[in-house]
């Protein structure tokens, strides 16, 4: 599918910002099933210098700095995507997870390093007791991978309620844990905490998702944008799953960066002087755009 | 290893080592086993023993006084009362000799450059990981490995610029390197300092024993960075980054940044603009190409790095990635020093240099090893544990001190994350004589010594900083901690080299100017004034309040009382109930101004305005002369002295300190006045002052004297009082006490330095000569305001301000007054606003969720 990417930010400050610095990760990366073919970024007021380029996890990465006096920032990114559909494998059929886990410690080749790197604590997710023991009834003794993760998946979306008044972007996986509520990013934080208590390599995945809200499913985490993780497999690599919705994610999503955790690809990092206080508006709108439609 | 003083063989001494003797089974530095002085001792315990334990006791107490006078200190964190703790320095050197230094220099320089190849290639290709060579865990499990900084570019391939290395001696005179520092290694300062005191209370032993000097240390560190800068390469604007003045060394950061001629600067004195690092001067933005830092790499950036950082300047890791700044040492450098990195040293060394690593780690165990795991689960008992990213010496957990329980989930937590635990073998240390002011003890020590890159190698510090345990136990590594220090010296073969930093032989320019000067420090320096003067102009008037308090009779205050207490209530004490409330409760008004002296809780009592004033100092002790800071300090001590120990005291109590916080702060205003050099810096702080006795003399006569008062006299003689300008009147009008020629003389006679209009005059000065775009032909808009208002002053007729309306009250002088003050508060806001007001809060724009 190919999609039209519309993505728009307004800051608005109470007093004057007189210096702005920003670091942005609004341009789709290049994935496996995934190509970017336009990526433009729209800047209000805009800046004197803006510089690309990409982050230690290579999603694309773009800076600029604001230094005349503002009171409004408006950053719109516009993009077009296209992505390939996916089809689960055969979840059986994939190495039990203890033999994925022994496996990523020995490994020294570049794909292994790549993949051992998302193992370990991250300043957003600690993997914890409480979380291994969450996991544990879905990883049972020699289960395959992707079953045991689907089952966690299932169980994620059973037990926790979608509720964008429960958390904030610090709120903590315990708290998450413990009333059972939150956000996809939430969700996303909480799968990716469980599976690296296990010993395994998890990514997360920010990006957006197409919802067709006539159809028969509507899906969650369309009016900003989405987030799930990614999980890693020997054999097929890197897999998708989206506990959010209960999906593997196929081509209604498109992905703009992977890192560690939200700390690593949040769409807007900024640091200000002055401007007393803030408000944000994001509008994020994704529309399927036929292939003639390209210019 | 516990351990047993034991007294060993001793050689009868006469004089100042007679009865010293190393413990048990430990190295003794000084004396061989024998009990004779090692070789390369002998002359400087020759010359120690002649002179006798008398005449070191002097020198000894020589030395305190110069490191207590030169302001040498060392903060500890998160203690009121460590803050500024004196530096400890013992006049008996380490002496090393000339071949064991040989060895110990060509070990240091290749374990820097050993260690500057494993920071390329973590902070690039990672190789090293594929090879085998580097266990992942080591990189990817540690939070000071900087994913922003991967891949940034570096000058001249230089990663790792300055290097410092704990090394220590066991029993068997084996060397061993016990942590290696390299974020932003401290101590290379104390060591200058204490080579200064020592060289000039021990001068000729100094020059006998042909010891090395540390100068050409310096020397190139200094060449380092110039040839770090990537844009002004003729003359590269360097400067040296602190946390602060709260961080534990920021007196060496001072020290060092005046030894090299950088400016000391904070992360708020940069911004980054079009991807370039600028200093914020008073004249404007100056680019800047090199920061030395003193401040832990994941500071440095509240953008890209740690968020929650004050101390950084945001979008510093942009512009090194842009090319245009080279930070030393490199940001991400603070990795290298994981202790986790030292048991794979040797095979490391024999692949990036092909050769074996000369100097030894202390033995050291990552558990992420199975076979290490399994080691040190069984020797728990007589290892030092430590986490993964700590530096060795930091957060360590010694297994002798754990009860059994505790070991055992100690082990359990090692067990559930091997990767994340080190464990170090617990060393014994060899000792050296320390003096106790009547004798010599032994104490163990560690030194530290320093590296610094230097072309295609490292040029070490000929010398370093001696650490000695302050008892029996081990010196603590960390540089926070209790322990004594000492000087130590390196002997040569020849004549030492004579260089001296700036160069000798090199004339130096005149200048009458001095380097950059921070806006920050420009801003602390006109609060230093305005603080000082207003707790003067506090202490004033509460003292004739004070005295004001019972009239002859005793038993009620003093007609002139109540009025003064309006004033006090207008000076931001509203909140205190007016006399007339209560009209003899003397000891509910008693207890009222003592709680304006004293009161901790109020941001306005005269204690927390002295208490603002030495923190404001504090952050530019570099522009004060030692006296005026020791004043600052001493008024800060006497008030919490005074203040805490029984409640709020006694008023007689109170009007002694009163009268000897007037006079600190007169002496502190007059050696500002004589001693201060007429920069800017000068005239921020005499601004400050300025500015802040206008508005309150002008607040106080608004207050007293525009309701008119038949009994007014009284009041005309308090206010003379307040205005220390008693004497002049009576010099000029005998007793007759008028409201008219009182007003003159605080108001608009410009020869009294304590009237109102000589403030304007002297701030007219000021402002004229604050630095300002000279292309403009117009005044600045703080001279426009402050000769505006010299104008009217001028122009005011005393006569007419004084006429009394029906209403019993002085209409105009209230209207020339009230106007004065809304005025005074503008100039303070023009001036701040023009060249002070990048003082913002620097924040982070809220996040995205999904």
């Amino acid at each position: 599918m190919r999609y039209r990417v519309r993505h728009t930010t307004t800051y608005a400050y109470s007093n004057p910002v007189s210096v702005c610095h920003n670091e942005l990760h609004l341009c789709p990366r290049q994935c496996r099933r995934q190509t970017c073919s336009f990526h433009e970024l729209l800047l209000f007021p805009e800046a004197p210098v803006v510089s690309r380029s990409v982050d230690y996890f290579g999603n694309p990465v773009t800076f600029f700095t604001l230094q005349e006096p503002h009171r409004a920032l408006t950053m719109t990114a516009n993009s077009i995507v296209e992505v390939a559909p996916f089809e689960a494998p055969p979840l059986a059929a994939s190495a039990a997870w203890e033999d994925v886990r022994d496996g990523l410690r020995e490994d020294r080749s570049a794909e292994g390093l790549e993949a051992y790197q998302f193992v370990f604590d991250s300043p957003y997710v600690a993997a914890t007791a409480e979380l291994l023991a969450y996991a544990a009834s879905s990883f049972t003794p020699r289960r395959p991978l992707l079953e045991a993760v689907w089952d966690l998946t299932e169980r994620i979306h059973a037990e926790f309620t979608y509720d964008p008044g429960a958390t904030a972007v610090n709120t903590p996986l315990s708290d998450v844990l413990r009333h059972r509520r939150g956000v996809c990013q939430d969700f996303a934080h909480l799968q990716i905490g469980c599976l690296r208590a296990l010993g395994l390599a998890v990514r997360y995945v920010s990006g957006y998702l197409v919802t067709q809200s006539s159809g028969p499913n509507p899906l969650i985490g369309a009016e900003a944008s989405h987030a799930w993780l990614s999980v890693f497999c020997p054999g097929p690599g890197w897999v998708d799953v989206d506990p959010t919705n209960n999906l593997w994610p196929s081509d209604r999503h498109v992905t703009v960066a992977i890192g560690r955790d939200y700390g690593d690809v949040s769409p807007i990092k900024g640091v200000f002087l002055g401007g007393g206080d803030h408000t944000m508006e994001v509008a994020v709108d994704v529309t399927p755009v036929p292939s003639w439609d390209d210019a | 290893m516990a351990h047993h003083v034991m007294i060993r063989k001793t050689v009868a001494r006469g004089g100042l080592f007679a009865g010293y003797s190393a413990p048990h089974k430990s190295y003794d530095e000084t004396f061989a086993e024998g009990g004779e002085p090692r070789p390369h001792w002998q002359k400087v315990v020759q010359t120690l023993e002649d002179m006798g334990p008398r005449e070191l006791a002097h020198c000894w107490q020589q030395a305190r006084r110069m490191i207590h006078e030169n302001g040498v200190t060392y903060n500890v964190y998160g203690d009121a009362k460590g803050m500024e703790r004196p530096w400890e320095l013992d006049p008996v050197p380490w002496v090393i000799g000339p071949a064991e230094w040989a060895r110990l220099e060509a070990a240091l320089a290749q374990r820097a450059r050993l260690l500057n190849a494993v920071l390329a290639d973590v902070y690039g290709p990672q190789r090293l990981l594929a090879e085998g060579l580097l266990p992942p865990e080591l990189v990817f499990a540690h939070p000071g490995f900087l994913r922003p900084c991967h891949g940034l570019a570096v000058p001249n391939d230089c990663h790792l610029h300055v290097y410092a290395a704990d090394l220590a001696r066991t029993p068997d005179g084996q060397w061993w390197v016990l942590a290696d520092r390299a974020q932003s290694p401290a101590g290379s300062g104390y060591a200058l300092e204490n080579r200064q005191v020592l060289s000039s209370i021990l001068p000729e032993v100094l020059r006998d024993c042909q010891v090395q000097r540390l100068a050409s240390y310096f020397a190139a560190l200094r060449q380092t960075l110039h040839d770090a800068a990537l844009r002004h390469r003729d003359n590269p604007r360097t400067v040296l980054l602190t946390p602060g003045p709260y961080n534990e060394t920021y007196f060496e950061h001072a020290y060092l940044a005046r030894y090299l001629g950088y400016t000391l600067v904070e992360g708020g004195d940069l911004t980054v603009r079009d991807e370039r690092v600028y200093l914020k001067t008073l004249t404007g933005l100056e680019p800047v190409d090199v920061i030395l830092r003193r401040l832990d790499d994941a500071f440095c950036d509240p953008l890209e790095l740690n968020q929650a950082s004050l101390l950084g300047t945001a979008g510093l890791v942009q512009a090194v990635r842009a090319g245009n700044v080279s930070v030393v040492n490199t940001l991400g450098s603070g990795w290298l020093e994981s202790a986790a990195l030292m048991p794979f040293l040797p095979a490391l060394c024999r692949r990036l240099l092909d050769e074996e690593l000369a100097l030894p780690s202390a033995p050291t165990w990552w558990c992420g090893n199975t076979d290490s795991l399994a080691y040190v689960l069984d020797h728990l008992e007589d290892l030092v544990l430590l986490p993964m990213h700590s530096g060795a010496g930091r957060d360590m957990l010694r297994g002798a001190r754990l009860s059994r329980g505790e070991r055992r989930e100690l082990g359990d937590k090692v067990r559930a994350r091997p990767y994340e635990y080190v464990a170090q073998q617990h060393l014994s240390l060899s000792s050296l004589p320390v003096w106790n002011g009547a004798g010599v003890q032994p104490r163990q020590t560690v030194l530290r010594t320093y590296a610094v890159a230097s072309g295609d190698t490292y040029q070490v510090m000929s010398g370093g900083l001696t650490r000695v345990s302050a008892s029996d136990g081990p010196p603590a590594i960390s540089m926070q901690s209790d322990s004594g220090s000492k000087d130590t010296w390196v002997l040569c073969e020849g004549e030492p080299d004579t260089l001296t930093l700036p160069p000798a032989g090199q004339a130096i320019a005149l200048r009458r100017s001095g380097y950059d000067f921070p806006s920050r420090a420009a801003d602390n320096l006109f609060w230093i004034g305005r603080h000082s003067e207003r707790a003067e102009g506090l202490a004033r008037l509460l003292r004739s309040l004070l005295i004001r308090l019972n009239d002859e009779s005793g038993l009620k205050s003093s007609t002139a009382f109540p009025v003064l207490f309006r004033a006090l209530q207008a000076w931001g004490f509203g909140h205190l109930t007016a006399p007339a409330e209560q009209p003899d409760d003397l000891t509910a008004r008693a207890q009222a101004l003592l709680a304006v002296l004293f009161d901790p809780q109020s941001a306005h009592s005269v204690r927390a305005i002295l208490g603002t004033l030495h923190r404001v100092a504090a952050s530019v002790r570099d522009y004060m002369t030692l006296e005026s800071w020791r004043i600052i300090t001493h008024l800060d001590e006497d008030f919490n002295a005074s203040g805490s120990e029984h409640g709020l005291g006694q008023v007689s109590d109170a009007l002694a300190l009163i009268d000897r916080t007037i006079m600190m702060l007169s002496a502190f205003s007059g050696l500002m006045e004589e001693n201060m050099i007429r920069g800017p810096e000068w005239h921020f702080l005499d601004l400050g002052r300025r500015l802040e006795r206008a508005a309150h003399t002008t607040g106080l006569l608004r207050s007293t004297l525009v309701d008119a008062d038949d009994r007014e006299g009284s009041v005309l003689e308090a206010l003379l009082e307040i205005g220390d300008s008693s004497i002049t009147y009576r010099s000029r009008y005998l007793t007759a006490l008028q409201c008219v020629p009182a007003l003159d003389l605080l108001l608009t006679d410009d020869s009294n330095p304590r009237a109102v209009v000589y403030q304007l005059v002297r701030l007219a000065d000021h402002v004229e000569r604050l630095p300002r775009d000279r292309n403009m032909p117009s005044l600045s808009p703080a001279q426009r305001r402050v000769l505006a208002m010299l104008t009217r002053l001028r122009l005011a007729e005393v006569e007419v301000l004084c006429r009394i309306g029906r209403n019993g009250r002085r209409g105009r002088l209230e209207t020339a007054l009230a106007e004065l003050q809304a005025d005074f508060s503008g100039l303070s806001d023009t001036i701040t606003h023009h060249y002070l007001s990048h003082a913002e809060l620097t924040r982070h724009l809220a996040l995205t969720g999904g």
